[in-house]
């Protein structure tokens, strides 16, 4: 006899549930590498030279004033800010053409409603040659299609960061008909490959960045960032 | 930054609504909302040319047509004598002075002046004050007045290492500390330079002879000043955004322009202390590269005119920077401003593909494992890596508190603090997994990284009849997690919060470490991701029953399942057949079902769970054949 001809009850086999910050960030993952990026990852505690200076973040720009970045060990070390000093150390150990896509935590120091001192990213980069900005947006329609389907709306505007250049911010029209921002992406700064020790002459690169909890949040409808990090077994199991 | 329409839109020939001027700024790149007749803009940090509204109609004139711009002060000036010494011109290579002195302060202000305080409801401070805020507003560029009755005819600037109490203008006293750039007059601080004058010397309602501070501070000498004493000002936020190094002279010309609007001046003299000029930055005129970075045709015309709109100079096939763009360094940046006149929206798309060598990822092993123990009944948490001190943690010099002032060196905290949080949920069977890089400072002060696994567990192995009885152990571990058995220990729950005794299991795991049965994952079944709108939790207590049946046909166990299992309620949140024994003597089956109600809005009254439970139980009875011994 099995359990399910009615002699006997159902077993109430509770399945498990992996967090759903790391089923999206995987999700965000497979999409590139099936467009063909390499994932790779790097380590959470940094040094000002690869979360800054490598990415032409000056001492003067806000994001690395002690408010809004956690410093370690006497400002020896920081704790990462984004994920991109990983797609440092990818340029600087590899040679182009190269497409390498990475994921994890980053920290800013943040803590409130809507942010929280710990966070997921996932970024890409691609450098060849003549890598230009009209392809840029063609990749960043693949991936918002592919995460939020071929209807989606999608608008694009001048941003800034000091990383890339052009830069640009992506937002897509939600169903209320407002403009939710999606990711940040750009031209790598030629001054970020001389960094790499990449000839900017002859190479040039695309940058793309996006918020895991952002898309998990408008993917499952969560509307508060916090209830990720509470462990919360009636959340967690949600997901499975 | 805060902008009013009639104010901005007095630079343009034509008249643009509120409108059309919100959508030109946003393709530009300046986030906006329309507030009334105000433009709420918000600038990124490499755009300090743009906080005025000279700034922002410069920006737009590649849109709207500048009309004539404000009128300025176009005399010769008479010196000013003025000993003032620069002990530190690389933070502050260029500034500019200027002495007035007026008959008469002015009863009332000409109508563009006035507007400016009664539009964004400013308080009036005194008049040479006033005129100093409107013009950061008009032309973006701070000024600090100093009343000439109350300074000695020294002035120094320095860069020096502090430690003195400043009272500033507006009756703030600080204690200045560690490096700080200041202007000092008698050897005492009158200015805290880039961020806020002293009260000291500062002009009152009744100045009538003013000397005017107007300098361009190398934006790393005052970064982080304003925050460091609390003290923001519109003046920090432009100094540390940059401004014009070369507009000095000039701003002063339109400050003597607007005073002249109002009053009679006596005397004007002025001084300019230049370290040594600004190279002008200049870039080659090449239209191809900017086809190149944007990956479209440009129209040269239409490029070279844009740009000589915005301030751009363009000679022998060059183009001369103007001293306001500090963003401006390469022909990327001149692309990102041909992108942003065409439009990013207007730029086609073209074809992107990468060629495929090899796909790899370096995550597959970790994804094996979440997927395995998943599928093992074990879910997965994911925690704040800070905590409170311990000694080979990673020290953080800037917490957001003193409990989460290091980074942790185990899981084991964490992950107990995730059980007892669900214990008090009422969970009863609890088995959570993280994995996560763990990271400390060796003897030798380096950065050690490890990857660990770290697994709790406590309470009922399942919530099912075959395994609600059944408490999770050691061997349970070791039987279906594949762990070592060397890797499980047993938590003592004395000094923990908490009044449950079940026994509580962790393992800590280095990844290095991974027993060989965790380590070949790859056969895993992994579902598709499945983005299924999720339930909001509640805040509040659950409540527990349950009901025993008995039966003698065993086809009737399918039809109370039914009933029981997908019954709709707004209060019940889960439920499952917790019992069942089968005495195939006596013919009799019985079944117990755990029902557990709960609400997101309140906590449920014994009422609201009765009347539920009546409900399931007159449905349940319509079955006939089935007996709940006891209930009435």
């Amino acid at each position: 006899m099995s359990d399910d001809t009615g002699i006997y009850p159902k077993l109430n086999l509770e399945p498990g549930s992996v967090h759903p910050i790391n089923q999206t960030k995987k999700y965000l993952l497979d999409i590139l590498s099936s467009i063909g990026f390499n994932t790779i990852n790097g380590p959470e505690i940094e040094t000002e030279q690869y979360n800054f200076d490598m990415l032409n973040i000056k001492k003067t720009h806000p994001a690395r004033q002690m408010h809004d970045t956690f410093y370690a060990q006497d400002k020896e070390y920081v704790l990462r800010t984004h994920t991109s000093p990983v797609q440092i150390r990818a340029m600087l150990n590899n040679k182009p053409p190269m497409s390498f896509a990475s994921g994890g935590k980053v920290y800013r120091k943040d803590d409130d409603a809507t942010h929280l001192p710990m966070f997921h990213q996932v970024e890409g980069i691609h450098v060849d040659e003549s890598v230009n900005f009209a392809q840029l947006k063609s990749l960043i329609f693949q991936i918002i299609y592919e995460i939020f389907g071929n209807e989606v709306e999608i608008r694009f505007r001048p941003s800034y960061f000091p990383f890339t250049e052009p830069s640009a911010e992506v937002d897509i029209l939600s169903k209320d008909g407002k403009w939710l921002e999606i990711l940040g992406c750009g031209i790598i700064n030629p001054v970020v490959l001389k960094n790499c020790n990449i000839d900017s002459e002859k190479f040039s690169g695309l940058a793309f960045g996006l918020g895991v909890e952002r898309i998990a949040m408008l993917k499952y409808e969560v509307d508060d960032i916090r209830d990720f990090y509470k462990s919360n077994l009636d959340f967690l199991k949600q997901f499975n | 930054m805060k902008v009013s329409y009639p104010h901005l839109v007095n630079f343009f020939k034509e008249k643009p609504s509120i409108e059309d001027v919100s959508e030109k700024l946003f393709q530009l790149g300046h986030e906006n909302e329309i507030i009334d007749n105000i433009l709420d803009i918000e600038f990124t940090p490499n755009r300090g040319d743009c906080l005025s509204l000279l700034g922002l109609a410069r920006d737009l004139s590649v849109f709207f047509a500048l009309d004539t711009l404000p009128a300025f002060y176009l005399e010769n000036f008479e010196a000013l004598d003025l000993n003032f010494q620069n002990h530190s011109p690389e933070d502050c290579p260029a500034i500019s002075f200027l002495s007035i002195n007026i008959d008469e302060i002015p009863s009332k202000y000409e109508d563009y002046l006035e507007s400016y305080f009664t539009t964004f409801q400013i308080n009036k401070n005194n008049f040479f004050t006033d005129i100093s805020n409107y013009l950061a507003y008009e032309m973006g560029q701070p000024t600090h007045c100093y009343d000439i009755n109350k300074l000695d005819s020294d002035i120094e600037f320095v860069s020096e290492n502090l430690n003195e109490n400043f009272e500033t203008v507006i009756d703030k006293k600080i204690a200045l500390s560690g490096n700080n750039c200041v202007f000092k007059s008698n050897n005492e601080v009158i200015n805290l330079a880039g961020v806020m004058g002293g009260k000291s010397t500062a002009c009152n309602k009744s100045t009538k002879k003013v000397l005017i501070e107007c300098a361009y501070f190398n934006p790393e000498s005052i970064i982080g000043k304003a925050l460091k004493y609390n003290l923001h000002s519109d003046a920090s936020y432009k100094f540390e955004r940059g401004v014009d190094p070369s507009y000095q002279e000039k701003i002063l010309r339109r400050f003597i322009q607007i005073v002249s609007d109002h009053t009679n001046i006596e005397s004007i003299k002025h001084s300019s202390f230049v370290s040594k000029e600004l190279p002008v930055k200049t870039l080659k005129f090449d239209v191809k590269e900017i086809e190149t970075i944007i990956g479209t045709n440009i129209d040269e015309e239409l490029y070279k005119n844009s740009i000589i709109k915005l301030g751009f100079n363009i000679s022998n096939n060059h183009i001369n920077v103007p001293s306001y763009r500090h963003d401006i360094a390469h022909q990327n940046d001149m692309a990102e401003e041909m992108a942003r006149i065409i439009g990013y929206d207007n730029i086609k798309s073209a074809e992107f593909k990468i060629n495929k060598t090899h796909v790899s990822t370096d995550s597959e092993p970790e994804n094996s494992l979440r997927n395995f123990l998943a599928s093992k009944g074990f879910n997965e948490v994911i925690n704040m890596p800070f905590t409170t001190n311990t000694d080979a943690s990673i020290k953080i010099d800037n917490p957001l508190d003193s409990n989460r002032a290091c980074l942790r060196t185990t899981l084991k905290d964490s992950l107990i603090e995730n059980l007892l949080y669900n214990e008090k949920r009422q969970n009863e069977s609890i088995k959570l997994f993280e994995i996560s890089d763990i990271y400390s400072i060796t003897k030798d002060s380096e950065i050690k990284n490890e990857k660990y696994l770290g697994i709790v567990v406590s309470g009922r192995v399942g919530n099912n009849y075959k395994e609600f009885s059944k408490k999770l152990d050691h061997q349970y571990l070791e039987e279906h997690c594949g762990l070592d058995k060397n890797s499980i220990f047993e938590i003592s729950r004395d000094g923990l919060d908490t009044k449950i005794k079940n026994k509580i299991y962790i393992a800590l795991i280095k990844f290095s470490n991974l027993p060989k049965s965790l380590e070949n994952l790859q056969n895993i079944k992994v579902n598709k991701i499945n983005f299924n709108t999720y339930k909001p939790i509640s805040d509040f207590p659950s409540s527990t029953r349950d009901l025993s049946f008995v039966l003698s046909d065993q086809n009737k166990i399918k039809e109370l399942e039914e009933i029981i299992l997908n019954f709709k309620s707004s209060f019940l949140k889960d439920s499952f057949v917790f019992d069942f024994y089968n005495n195939e003597k006596t013919n009799q089956i019985k079944i117990g079902f755990r029902l557990i109600f709960n609400s997101n809005s309140r906590t449920l009254t014994v009422d609201d769970v009765d009347n539920e439970i009546d409900d399931i139980v007159t449905m349940c009875m319509e079955i006939g054949g089935v007996d709940i011994p006891g209930y009435k």
